[in-house]
């Protein structure tokens, strides 16, 4: 072995580095399905929507939890991204290969480090506009989804493809079931949640109309 | 040009198969440097393909109760039709036990005895102890009193090759894969070592050892069916006997497996039958109880196939585009059996055929499967001839065979003989010295040179060299098969003879540069043709029917002429080989009656 | 009746590099069924015996014969014509060394794998030739028989996209030989050093999951299972220590 190599060696680095992608990732899916839930309390009415993001503020949840969330999205791209091929030849190989292949799930890790990479630039404008107009309220809210509708789309699809194939895909690694169940359930899932996006995001836009 | 790569090593083995890297690690273990030449990467060899398993006597299982060493002899002896040599009989079955177990110990995952009542297809109860739960078990298999054979689900061979393989990786011992031997280099009294082609380069290099082992496995592609794997073309015996002092030891005692699939001729194991499945005919009549009441589908192979090439001549045949078949039925196994113990026949059928064992019917016909015959070496190993070259497996005729072998037998021998045969040669070479005058190896490396220019220049001729190996598989299925006789033998030579004289003509289309398959084709194909002239020349002399070799102008064995070995010399320039022979040695059963099949039965009665 | 079939086959000698690789074309004579085992010694026998090509055992069992077929790795042998309709395309593994045209030598790359994952049952005990077999329960020795199924073909490597990219990657069939001995009672290795195998970017951690090995293994091993039990017992021997 080489002597940068024995000098700089720790046997376990490349274990924590997946682990916290594990653990980074499904914490953020976690998070992203919540969210979704807590937007979607809209269509309970502005008045459960506003209660929901006050109760959240009394309790300082989302002091916490908005900068903790901010640390796992970066930490989750740094051990996912590691991943990514930088040099040409070797992102020249993988294209040939997913195209040679047809494999279905070499194709969904390919969309999901583009969907990574959106979700990286979106979410963090999305993060950063949010705060900046805090608190959370149903019709400030109302107004951006009606001026950048579009933008939320966008994310909402990006975001629940990358979470629904995210988890679906951290389950092939570790889990204990054969992947065609968990394909469907993860499916099933992310087509609930983006259901309830969708009908959140309608009823802002009404919302912003009225 | 006259600078060849030269390797110099204490023990240099051809062929990394069972036996071969067995007999390596016994060598290596004893200190030795050693090279393994193969044709192909070790867990490719056709090793890897025996499926059923290998024949102990562990006496485990229920059915195995009462099993010994002196049984397991006897059904030897009676499988070879008294052929075989019986102090290597006894060796291997005293041994084989031992060698199943080590095997054990290097990871073979051997099936294992669990206790309780099962009942066979054929109604019977029967009841493993829990004494003996967890210990190897066994399956049955055809001409023997027990069961006896040890197995791995059905990949005995994949897994024993693997585990031998892991001990020579583990050893660390060389192994040059994709190299061919294509010339043994000796001084006329002690073999030197040998030529080799690079078959990724082409390249020649010269290997020299102070002891030389032949394990090459058989030659099955001389015929056009057989269930070997296509690098089983005897290229180990044919570089032997081109030395014209090794001799080849009955050649003429060929097997045919009774279950080849129609029309591929990919094996079905002995285990299908083993574990109780039938053989029908085309009016889903179970024919064999009728022929051979006692030992039904278990006789020994040569007279199942030979019952059903009978049954096939009376028109009961089923009749196909490849010719009339058979049926193989294992529904009555049941899906779950099928598919855990016999998984690789499920997979087969369904992969080259399109048929699910579980609710359709086999084709089956007899397909040459195994080779009795090969380099001649006594009970220790030693080639006949060349002082410091041994031979071991199914390249050897160590002959533990004699005419017939039995299912289970050859997997065993693998490790047996590489074991003791290994022990041997590391005792040999420990106490040898390597002399050679260099001059004298290069010329055999220039030989081989100029076959080649000749070859390529094509100035011997322009004969194809595809053609001719076609034409030769054809003479040995049509004359040399399962049944033979006088004429059929005397065209095969006359056939044989001709195609030998055209071998030597032979030019190739391509450049032949580098690794050309067409040169690789061209080089082994005149050795292919003389190991068939030995087969069919020993064959045509041989006037009576004994084990494989079943003779129909002369059905009887004829122990008063023919108890005795055949030697098959290759004299240079000559076009037939020059026949020998000697005696067969019976220490302790004579010859008499096997108890199933039909020449011997009718030789002990012209006795009375 | 018989139709005619063509095939579109790679073309390369490493050993000529000013020859670039380029795709040939044969057109053969197709009966109602043919592997391409049988296509392919048509063709060097017929047309072209400068054509470079492996196999052995010719019967699913020996794992010479793995090629890209059609833009899948696959036993050519077992691969029959009639489940294609068109031109066949036949290229040779990627990740493997190219010994000529479609031959590659995964006899090499195979017995590296073995070296660096030790594949062999680690043990102090003697043989003792008289002594009778230790036991093992038959569901073990099925367990076991179930991960030493793998023929080495290489279609789960040329498969794999880390494997493409990464030579050091031991891919499924490294992972799956890991577990073949981490589930045998014979083989004393401690979590520990199976750790220092395959607990890495080599190994276990190497995987990206994207599950080509599992779609292409023509012996149908369970691969997605066996790395993800290999992956999980990693974590349980990495944080234990």
């Amino acid at each position: 072995m080489l002597a940068q190599k024995i000098l700089t060696r720790n046997p376990k680095a490349e274990l924590y580095y997946d682990l916290v992608e594990l653990l980074t990732g499904v914490t953020l899916v976690g998070f992203l399905w919540t969210h979704m839930l807590f937007v979607a309390t809209i269509l309970l009415g502005k008045n459960t929507f506003n209660s929901l993001s006050q109760a959240l503020d009394d309790y300082y949840l989302s002091y916490v939890g908005i900068p903790f969330i901010i640390l796992v999205f970066m930490m989750h791209i740094l051990t996912a991204g590691r991943r990514l091929p930088t040099r040409y030849q070797e992102q020249q190989i993988i294209w040939r290969h997913a195209k040679m292949l047809e494999g279905a799930d070499t194709w969904v890790w390919v969309f999901q480090v583009i969907t990574g990479a959106a979700i990286f630039a979106l979410g963090s404008i999305h993060m950063w506009v949010v705060i900046s107009g805090w608190p959370i309220s149903a019709m400030t809210s109302a107004e951006r989804m009606q001026a950048f509708w579009w933008f939320y789309l966008v994310l909402l699809i990006l975001g629940e493809y990358h979470a629904g194939f995210g988890i679906y895909r951290q389950f092939v690694k570790w889990g204990w079931f054969p992947r065609k169940p968990l394909g469907y359930i993860s499916k099933v899932i992310t087509a609930i949640i983006l259901t309830l996006g969708l009908a959140a995001l309608w009823v802002f836009l009404k919302l912003g109309g009225a | 040009m006259s600078n060849y790569t030269t390797v110099i090593t204490d023990v240099l083995v051809v062929g990394a198969g069972l036996s071969g890297e067995r007999a390596a690690i016994e060598a290596a273990s004893q200190g030795l440097d050693v090279i393994i030449l193969s044709l192909v990467p070790p867990r490719r060899s056709h090793s890897t393909a025996a499926q059923g398993g290998c024949q102990a006597s562990l006496g485990n299982c229920a059915m195995g109760k009462g099993d010994s060493t002196d049984v397991h002899f006897s059904d030897t002896v009676k499988g070879s039709d008294w052929g075989c040599d019986q102090e290597v009989a006894r060796i291997f079955v005293e041994t084989v036990p031992k060698a199943i177990r080590q095997m054990a110990m290097w990871g073979v995952p051997w099936n294992r005895v669990v206790a309780g009542k099962k009942v066979l297809p054929d109604g019977r109860e029967i009841e493993d102890t829990k004494d003996k739960e967890g210990l190897i078990t066994a399956r049955d298999f055809g001409g023997t009193a027990k069961w006896r054979t040890c197995y791995t689900s059905d990949g005995a061979g994949h897994t024993m090759q693997y585990a031998v393989d892991s001990i020579v990786i583990k050893m660390g011992i060389t192994v040059h894969d994709r190299t061919e031997a294509i010339s043994i280099i000796h001084d006329g009294e002690t073999c030197l070592g040998v030529v080799a082609r690079c078959l990724k380069t082409g390249e020649l290099r010269i290997y020299l050892a102070k002891s030389t082992i032949i394990a090459t496995g058989g030659y099955g592609r001389l015929y056009g069916a057989s269930t070997n794997a296509i690098i089983n073309e005897g290229a180990g015996m044919s570089i032997a006997l081109d030395t014209g002092l090794v001799p080849l030891g009955n050649m003429e005692a060929v097997q045919f497996h009774p279950t080849g699939m129609v029309p591929v001729w990919i094996l079905i194991t002995e285990g299908a039958r083993g574990d109780g499945g039938y053989l029908l005919d085309k009016n889903m009549h179970r024919f064999m109880p009728d022929y051979e009441p006692k030992k039904k589908e278990l006789a020994s192979r040569d007279v199942v196939s030979r019952r059903m090439i009978q049954h096939i001549r009376k028109g009961l045949g089923v009749d196909s585009p490849y010719g009339p078949h058979l049926w193989l039925d294992i529904r009555h196994l049941g899906a779950k059996h099928i598919n855990i113990n016999l998984r690789e026949i499920a997979n087969i059928c369904k992969n080259f055929n399109g048929i699910d064992p579980v609710d359709s019917l086999i084709p089956v016909r007899p397909t040459q499967h195994y080779s009795m015959g090969g380099v001649r070496t006594n009970k220790d190993g030693y080639a006949y001839g060349l002082k410091g070259l041994f031979s071991v497996g199914e390249s050897s005729c160590w002959d533990l065979h004699g005419f017939n072998r039995l299912g289970g037998n050859s997997l065993a021998e693998t490790i047996v003989s590489g074991w003791v045969v290994g022990k041997k040669v590391a005792e040999y070479t420990l106490g040898a010295e390597l002399n050679y005058q260099y001059s004298l190896v290069q010329d055999f490396a220039k030989k081989q040179q100029e076959r080649i220019a000749g070859l390529i220049s094509g100035k011997q001729g322009k004969e194809n060299v595809f053609a001719i190996r076609k034409e030769m598989e054809q003479t040995l299925m049509d004359y040399v098969g399962i049944f033979r006789n006088g004429p059929d033998l005397q065209t095969a030579v006359d056939r044989l003879r001709e195609l030998h004289q055209r071998a030597g003509r032979i030019g190739l289309k391509t450049n032949g540069k580098w690794a050309s398959p067409e040169l690789t084709a061209a080089l082994r194909l005149p050795g292919m043709v003389r190991l068939a002239l030995c087969i069919s020349y020993g064959a045509l002399t041989r006037t009576e029917s004994r084990g494989s070799h079943a003779r129909e102008d002369y059905p009887k064995r004829d122990d008063a002429n023919w108890l005795k070995r055949t030697l098959a010399y290759w004299k240079e320039g000559s076009d037939l080989p020059q026949l020998q022979y000697e005696p067969v040695k019976i220490t302790e059963l004579p010859p008499g009656d096997r108890g199933y099949g039909e020449s011997s039965a009718s030789s002990a009665e012209g006795k009375k | 009746m018989s139709i005619q079939r063509k095939f579109s086959i790679f073309r390369y000698n490493p050993n000529t590099p000013d020859v670039k690789p380029f795709m040939q074309e044969y057109v053969i004579e197709e009966p109602q069924s043919m592997t391409i085992f049988t296509a392919l010694n048509k063709i060097r026998e017929e047309q072209d015996p400068s054509l470079m090509f492996d196999f052995v055992c010719r019967a699913a069992i020996c794992g010479s014969c793995a090629m890209v077929i059609n833009g899948k790795p696959r036993l050519a042998c077992k691969t029959l014509t009639t489940d294609f309709s068109g031109t066949i395309t036949l290229m040779p593994l990627p990740v493997f060394k190219l010994v000529g045209d479609l031959s590659v030598d995964t006899g090499a790359w195979f017995r590296h794998l073995s070296l660096k994952t030790k594949a062999w049952v680690h043990t102090d005990k003697e043989f003792d030739p008289n002594a009778a077999e230790e036991r093992m329960d038959n569901e073990t020795a099925l367990l076991i028989y179930e991960a030493e199924r793998c023929i080495e073909c290489g279609c789960c490597i040329a498969g794999c996209v880390t494997a493409n990219i990464r030579e050091d990657f031991l891919g499924a069939a490294g992972i799956n030989r890991v577990a073949r001995f981490m589930v045998d009672p014979r083989d004393e290795r401690s979590g520990n050093e199976y750790f220092e195998v395959i607990g890495s970017d080599e190994g276990a951690f190497g995987c990206m999951g994207l599950m080509a090995c599992d779609d292409n293994c023509p012996m149908q091993l369970p691969l997605q299972l066996q790395l993800s039990f290999v992956r999980r017992k990693m974590l349980a021997f990495g944080l234990s220590k």
